[in-house]
């Protein structure tokens, strides 16, 4: 008898001890998002601190976690029915299963009340999480175009300059093939590096409404347009040019592959989004001056305008569960990570929040907001965009296409019929 | 006079009278039991049931829709093929693994004492994390740095010299040669263990009547450890057709599916396509394909005696 006292007493203070001060259940709001680099997570603790000054009695409680096991553990949180109240997502696609099963809040209302908050965003911010004319989430990290980056002194020993168009850019693979060098560095075991190949040939070509058409299934929309058809064939060209580093259907972007055939000099470019040079940044400082980018060039006879980019603007997007206690303080949490003293935190860290008057000093950052906002067309990158089903479709017909395994008929084909079947 | 009075007592449980013959092992399995019942079987039984649903794993529970998930895996191309790469795997396993693994343990058991440094190297690879080894070996296989292909170039054996992950002709060999590399020392202990058992006077009668060490292996100790080889090929059989963390680390089941297992197929579908109904699909299938095959190697294999 004596002896279970004691245990419950031990028990209780191990407890106390792991619970610290204690909260209410609905006043601990419990966040979780991707931001593992150290400048990164810190950014969001700091945010979660001010929050809870300024809401006396309330916890936040933050979780930052590695980007391919962030996927799945929000997922199994949320089909456990225990999802977080506030997490990240990246929009489009993804987003909308959530919202589609009941999980995420309507944060119109709370937007509506705040216009001043609302207005500091630029509008297209919103167009990733607005499903049904209800906007189910915040844009909080960064203004993303992908971009070809380049070697500056690669180019200038074999007097090369960025390409603006189809045949510029295969007379530049020439030159660099001729000189043993690879035009592309590519790390597509992730399918994701390689599609962006395949998104901007298909805005170039057809416009940027050839992928929309064909997703909404309006105005004759299809996945087997001669577009898609026509960029698949671009992309095999480029690959029988040579155009790769060897290896980069196996290559993994996640532990640096692209990258360090950029440092070592065997490759010159690399398609990537526009947040590279910061990663690089970090891992070979030095290598940093030595970069350059350009725009994706054009294609002869294309519709598309080759301001258009292909990005995201916002990033990473801050939502609230529907499970949530107390939605009104979770919503004060997404307030305080996307406050102005979390959008300077992040310009210093190479990030720019879609804001209406971030002043943006540093000239690439500068550049990439400009080219960002001022796109006639900004296309979210397709496998976010696309229910997840089909997103791996699209993912595995283009990387087999960069393998030439399947033609590029075939692999519009495969696509179409997943989308007819997915898509209504 | 104390002595009789300090008799220990006999203990309760043996004089209860009404205790059915049942009770005690019962008790004693329920434990085991709950443990399965909980672990085991609700997950199996519940993943069956998920099976026949259409369901995206969020929120509300999804359509019902019968067989329908199974209709589709039957007509699905891409389980078969992983199932069709599951099988080059076990194959592969076996035919690599088991043989390699034996020499080890008999050339180890031969030098006896002698030979303990040996076994904690040869040991090693089976502690590594197999994420770890994974990344180690992406890097070995590199197509610009790494050294197996700078070795080749240097030979100028460059024809050799391939895309090992990134060529769907290469990419299920290249993670099946780093798999057995994996697993060799598992069965190499399992075979010493084996061996250890094995009576010495046998080959010594053996040894007077001039058999040499080669008629030895073949005659007295490979029968000797029949069992142990029937266990190894059962559980070389079974891990093969569960594999998956190797693989998932090395190519995530690419290049266009080369190196597809069923349970890489099965994390994608559930994790990247948000289709849990399909993907508990695939999961179930699996259970019963290993279940059916671990029963006929088991039946085919009745005859021999298990020793480990």
């Amino acid at each position: 008898m004596h002896k279970i006292t004691a245990l419950g007493g031990l028990l209780s203070i191990c407890l106390a001890w792991a619970a610290g001060p204690a909260h209410a259940a609905d006043q601990v709001i419990s966040e979780w998002d991707q931001m593992t680099n150290t400048a990164a997570s810190k950014i969001m603790n700091d945010a979660g601190a001010r929050f809870e000054k300024a809401n006396p009695g309330f916890k936040a409680e933050q979780a930052h976690i590695l980007n391919e096991a962030y996927k799945t553990k929000l997922k199994i949180a949320f089909g456990a029915g225990q999802p977080p109240c506030v997490f990240a997502s990246w929009g489009g696609g993804p987003l909308r299963e959530y919202v589609k099963s009941g999980q995420v809040r309507d944060l119109t209302p709370y937007l509506a009340k705040d216009p001043a908050y609302k207005d500091r965003f630029v509008s297209t911010g919103f167009n990733a999480v607005t499903i049904d004319g209800k906007i189910y989430g915040v844009p909080a990290e960064n203004t993303t175009a992908a971009v070809i980056i380049y070697n500056k002194d690669l180019f200038a020993r074999y007097k090369l300059s960025p390409p603006q168009t189809w045949d510029e850019l295969l007379n530049v693979v020439k030159v660099l093939n001729a000189n043993h060098i690879a035009a592309f560095a590519l790390a597509n075991k992730a399918k994701w590096p390689g599609s962006m190949y395949y998104m901007y040939l298909v805005d170039r070509i057809g416009g940027a409404d050839t992928f929309r058409d064909a997703v909404t299934r309006k105005n004759g929309g299809s996945f087997a347009a001669p577009a898609f058809v026509e960029a698949g064939k671009r992309i095999q060209e480029l690959v029988k040019a040579g155009a790769f580093a060897p290896g980069f259907n196996g290559l993994d972007y996640d532990v640096g592959a692209s990258r360090r055939l950029m440092y070592s000099g065997k490759a010159a470019m690399q398609l990537m989004g526009s947040w590279e040079p910061s990663t690089i940044q970090n891992e070979n400082p030095g290598f940093v001056s030595k970069l350059g980018y350009f725009n994706f060039p054009s294609l002869p006879g294309g519709k598309g305008d080759p301001k258009d980019v292909i990005g995201t603007v916002g990033d990473n997007f801050m939502s609230v569960s529907s499970s949530c206690k107390n939605p009104d303080a979770a919503f004060k949490l997404i307030q305080a990570l996307t406050d102005d003293v979390s959008a300077q935190a992040r310009l210093a860290d190479k990030r720019v929040m879609p804001l209406k008057n971030l002043n943006v000093s540093d000239p690439y950052l500068k550049q990439i907001q400009a080219l960002v906002l001022q796109a006639p067309s900004v296309q979210l990158w397709y496998d976010q965009e696309l229910p997840p089903k089909l997103a791996e479709v699209h993912k595995d017909t283009v990387q087999a296409l960069f393998g030439l395994s399947v033609t590029p008929e075939a692999a519009a084909q495969q696509m179409e019929a997943a989308a007819k079947a997915e898509l209504h | 006079m104390h002595m009789t009075l300090n008799r220990p007592a006999a203990l309760p449980l043996l004089r209860w009278p009404r205790s059915p013959a049942w009770l005690v092992p019962a008790l004693f399995l329920a434990p085991a039991v709950l443990m399965l019942a909980v672990f085991l079987l609700y997950p199996l039984l519940s993943s069956f049931q998920l099976s026949l649903l259409d369901w995206n794993g969020l929120g509300e529970q999804g359509r019902f829709i019968g067989l329908g998930n199974w209709l589709h895996l039957l007509h699905d191309p891409l389980f078969w093929r992983a199932l069709g790469n599951n099988a080059w795997l076990a194959l592969f396993s076996i035919v690599i693994q088991l043989p390699l693994a034996l020499a080890l343990a008999v050339l180890l058991d031969k030098a006896g004492e002698r030979s303990r440094w040996l076994k904690i190297i040869y040991f090693l690879p089976l502690l590594m994390s197999s994420v770890a080894l994974g990344v180690l070996a992406k890097n070995l296989y590199d197509p610009n740095f790494g050294p197996i292909n700078l070795l080749l170039q240097q030979l100028h054996l460059d024809g050799l010299a391939h895309d090992w992950l990134g060529d769907p002709a290469y990419a299920l060999g290249a993670v099946i040669a780093v798999v057995c590399w994996q697993n060799v020392p598992f069965y190499m202990v399992l075979f010493l263990a084996g061996l250890a058992s094995f009576p010495e006077d046998l080959s010594e009668a053996a040894t007077l009547d001039g058999a040499s060490e080669w008629t030895i292996f073949w005659r007295i100790k490979l029968p000797h450890l029949r069992g142990t080889v029937r266990t190894a090929v059962l559980l070389a059989i079974i891990g093969s057709l569960r594999y998956f963390d190797l693989v998932f680390v090395m190519t995530g089941g690419g290049p266009e599916h080369a190196s597809e297992l069923m349970a890489t197929y099965m994390y994608r579908t559930v994790f990247s396509g948000f289709q849990l109904g399909y993907g508990s699909t695939i999961a179930s299938a699996m259970f019963l394909v290993v279940t059916l095959i671990a029963a006929l190697a088991l039946r085919l294999s009745r005859r021999f005696q298990t020793e480990v």
